[in-house]
């Protein structure tokens, strides 16, 4: 793996973790980072100051011991000598031994007890001219420190001391313990620091992301406070300042939809009123102008058997049947009396067996209805069975067509379905396009729902839901 | 940037640098063996003793080209013993521990007189045969006598040193009283020019010292005759002798004998004669040493500890 790489992966996994964790990583691994960068200093330093002071120290032990050391050993006088290596030993506690060799390197006196480790001889010397000579022994117990210092010019023999590192160990053990612990103090105090700044940073940026979200769903209300003067601080006045323009917006534009849907419900009202009074006229003085006519056309028909006229009286009564059959289904186009009179399912039936008669396509109508329905809903989906079947004829193809109304609950669902040819539902049609939109701003004027499912090939169904409760009876008016 | 790290690092360590000294090899402390035996020499040496007239050091330094000589002219190995006390010396001399050996008058007569140290030849300085007691005391000082030196600090040398202690405690009794009774504090050197440094440093008010001592330090080391003064001079002592054991061999001492009789003559033996600060070794009898007897009648032997 390239070293890019392995550094976009450090980057995605540091990135992953929360601001506390990375607070907390920082401010923990920053109080590591110094503590171990000290402790080693500090361990080095102490090393090296001690290492010099026990070698100095080794120096000047093993001279005044062979100072002190050649009057007894000149005079025979071994219990001195003996004495003056064990107090050696006694005042210094560095010193782990200390022994003196005659010029022959036979050892005169010494402080192991029990026999002597004889390696130890042949270590170290000293030349007569040399003030002294140290030499580093690795021991069983650790490191030695050992002068050898010639006693007289090296005549009467030769001192040896040997100081060992323990106090040295002890103190860097000393140390490290003490810097580690100072480290887990430190520590422990950066965890509360680190978790304190935490809380001070991620409390107006929580309070952010949760009042971000209600807005995102469409709750305007949170205002988020401005808990410090900071940048977070700019960013929550910054909030505040957009999500009141949007909510100033979303009323306008909630005012508008309002309007829009008063301005629709009185268009589609005002448009059925003038339906409803059109085929009123039609079918009471119209039609009853018509009736007249032909009445009085077929007395003229039949009262005048041999009149020149008769033929002519009947091609006027001809022609006025055939206008009243036409004013008859204008009538019925515009706006069926039955609709009002008996209701939805009713009407939808005679519109079903007359369009089948019109298209010779079959329809198989199925209405469970108990009872009537408020007066817009049966407007509305009068309305829009009415433009899909229009909208079958003209376009579907389609062999048999089904009708299905029923009520579940407080839900009236109607489904009309066909097998034609089907169309893609996202693309616009145009014309065709407002006709659906048409359906559906009917049945969301309603609080209803509209879904049309088709594919090319495979017929076309289309879904309607409008709810009952809540619902304003427009009626007839 | 890797470039600055690295020079980062590198001062980093080169503010604390241990200095390395390296490890000479290894050895268990825990594994104690019994020390071997030493090695016999090839040669039986020669056993010379030499009283703690001075320091130790000193007889060593002084003593090296004589005992030098002596190994080249005998060619045998010489080794040389030294003790604390002159006791201890005589007892070297009874026993046969050592063969030869420079002792003080005193040690001489007591050994002669209970086990029969014989005298082999005796030193000539200054043309005598003879030496003195000195008494000193700092320059400074008020003191004319041992009078004087009532209730003062004194230092003596060796316990039977005839200059050092005997002498003195004559003096003082003498006048009357015992050392103990008339010292305020007495305390033991051990050696002469280690009695001469504490009355020069003023740790004793008073010590008597062994004039031919006494003599070669004032030439060696001119300054001291500022620091101390001598105020008494006791009669002639027969010089500090050099004798054999009991148990040194006849041959072994005729050969000493002749060898160090005809060392004035022998232009090698210069610089050993003039380090031990003698001229010639001559011809001596016991009865040279009778004076000393007659003055001072019994030599005390009891090591009185201060």
């Amino acid at each position: 793996m390239t070293s890019k790489k392995i550094l976009q992966r450090i980057w995605t996994i540091a990135g992953s973790v929360s601001v506390r964790a990375k607070i907390l990583g920082i401010v923990l691994g920053f109080i590591i980072l110094l503590g171990m960068g000290v402790t080693i200093q500090a361990r080095y330093a102490l090393s090296a100051t001690m290492t010099t002071q026990l070698e100095e120290q080794s120096v000047s032990v093993s001279r005044d011991l062979a100072a002190r050391a050649t009057d007894p050993i000149l005079l025979n006088d071994l219990l001195r000598l003996h004495d003056l290596l064990g107090e050696t030993l006694a005042n210094n506690p560095n010193v782990r031994y200390a022994f003196i060799v005659d010029p022959q390197g036979q050892v005169i006196a010494q402080t192991f007890e029990g026999g002597f480790p004889l390696n130890l001889l042949g270590l170290n010397s000293a030349n007569p001219t040399e003030h002294h000579h140290t030499a580093l022994i690795q021991t069983d117990e650790g490191l030695v420190w050992d002068t050898a210092v010639p006693i007289l010019d090296g005549e009467v023999g030769t001192a040896r001391i040997g100081l060992s590192d323990v106090s040295m160990r002890v103190a860097l053990s000393t140390l490290t313990a003490q810097l580690i612990l100072t480290v887990m103090l430190v520590s422990a105090a950066g965890i509360l620091v680190a978790v304190f700044l935490t809380w001070i940073l991620t409390r107006p940026i929580l309070s952010l992301v949760h009042a971000t979200q209600s807005v995102a769903k469409g709750d305007f209300s949170p205002r988020v406070l401005r808990w410090a003067d900071d940048e977070i601080g700019d960013l929550a006045d910054a909030f505040n300042t957009m999500t009141e323009e949007l909510a100033r917006t979303d009323e306008l534009r909630r005012e508008r939809e309002v309007l829009r849907r008063q301005l629709l419900e009185k268009v589609i009202t005002t448009q059925e009123d003038e339906r409803r009074r059109i085929a009123r006229e039609l079918h009471d003085s119209t039609s009853q102008n018509l009736t007249s006519l032909i009445v009085g056309l077929r007395i003229m028909e039949t009262n005048c058997a041999q009149c020149t006229a008769q033929s002519k009286a009947t091609d006027l009564r001809q022609v006025a049947s055939k206008t009243l059959d036409e004013v008859h289904d204008l009538s019925l186009r515009l706006r069926p009396r039955a609709l009002d009179d008996l209701g939805l399912a009713a009407a939808l039936e005679r519109l079903a067996s007359e369009w089948q008669t019109r298209y010779k396509i079959p329809v198989d109508v199925i209405i469970q209805l108990s009872e009537r329905l408020p007066g817009d809903v049966e407007t509305a989906l009068y309305r829009i069975v009415q433009e899909t079947l229009t909208n079958i004829a003209r376009h579907a193809k389609a062999k048999s067509v089904s009708i299905l109304i029923e009520k579940r609950g407080d839900i009236v669902r109607a489904i009309v379905e066909d097998d034609g040819i089907g169309f893609d539902v996202n693309t616009n049609y145009g014309e065709r396009h407002l006709g659906l939109l048409g359906m559906r701003e009917r049945a969301e004027l309603l609080n209803g729902t509209l879904t049309i499912e088709s594919a090319l090939e495979h017929g076309t169904s289309v879904f309607i839901e409008i709810p009952l409760s809540l619902h304003s009876n427009v009626g007839e008016s | 940037m890797k470039k600055l790290l690295l020079l980062l690092i590198l001062a980093f360590t080169a503010c604390s640098t241990i200095p390395q000294t390296e490890v000479v090899g290894q050895v268990n402390l825990n594994d104690l063996q019994p020390l071997p035996t030493p090695e016999g020499y090839e040669a039986v040496p020669l056993r010379v003793a030499v009283a703690a007239v001075i320091s130790p050091k000193g007889t060593v330094e002084s003593y090296s080209p004589f005992l030098d000589y002596l190994e080249t002219k005998l060619n045998r190995p010489i080794e040389l013993v030294q003790r604390r006390t002159y006791l201890e010396i005589n007892d070297l001399i009874e026993h046969g521990e050592v063969d030869l050996a420079f002792v003080c008058t005193s040690a001489y007569i007591q050994g002669h007189d209970t086990f029969g140290m014989e005298l082999l030849v005796a030193p000539q300085v200054g043309g005598e045969t003879t030496y003195n007691s000195y008494l000193i005391v700092p320059t400074s000082s008020n003191v004319h006598s041992m009078k004087d030196l009532r209730g003062e600090v004194f230092a003596f040398t060796d316990p039977i040193s005839l200059s050092g202690r005997v002498y003195p405690t004559y003096l003082v009794q003498e006048l009357g009283f015992t050392p103990e009774e008339f010292f305020g504090r007495t305390f033991y050197t051990y050696s002469h020019d280690e009695a001469i440094r504490a009355v020069a440093s003023g740790l004793a008010d008073g010590a008597a010292v062994d004039s031919l001592v006494y003599d070669y330090a004032v030439v060696r080391d001119p300054a001291l005759a500022e620091k101390v003064k001598v105020i008494h001079r006791s009669p002639d002592f027969g010089i500090p002798p050099v004798v054999v054991s009991p148990f040194t061999r006849p041959q072994v001492k005729e050969e000493l004998q002749t060898l160090l009789l005809e060392m004035a003559s022998d232009p090698t033996a210069r610089d050993a004669l003039a380090s031990i600060g003698m001229e010639r070794f001559i011809m001596i009898e016991d009865g040279a040493y009778d004076s000393v007897r007659t003055l001072i009648g019994d030599i005390p032997t009891s090591a009185i500890q201060p």
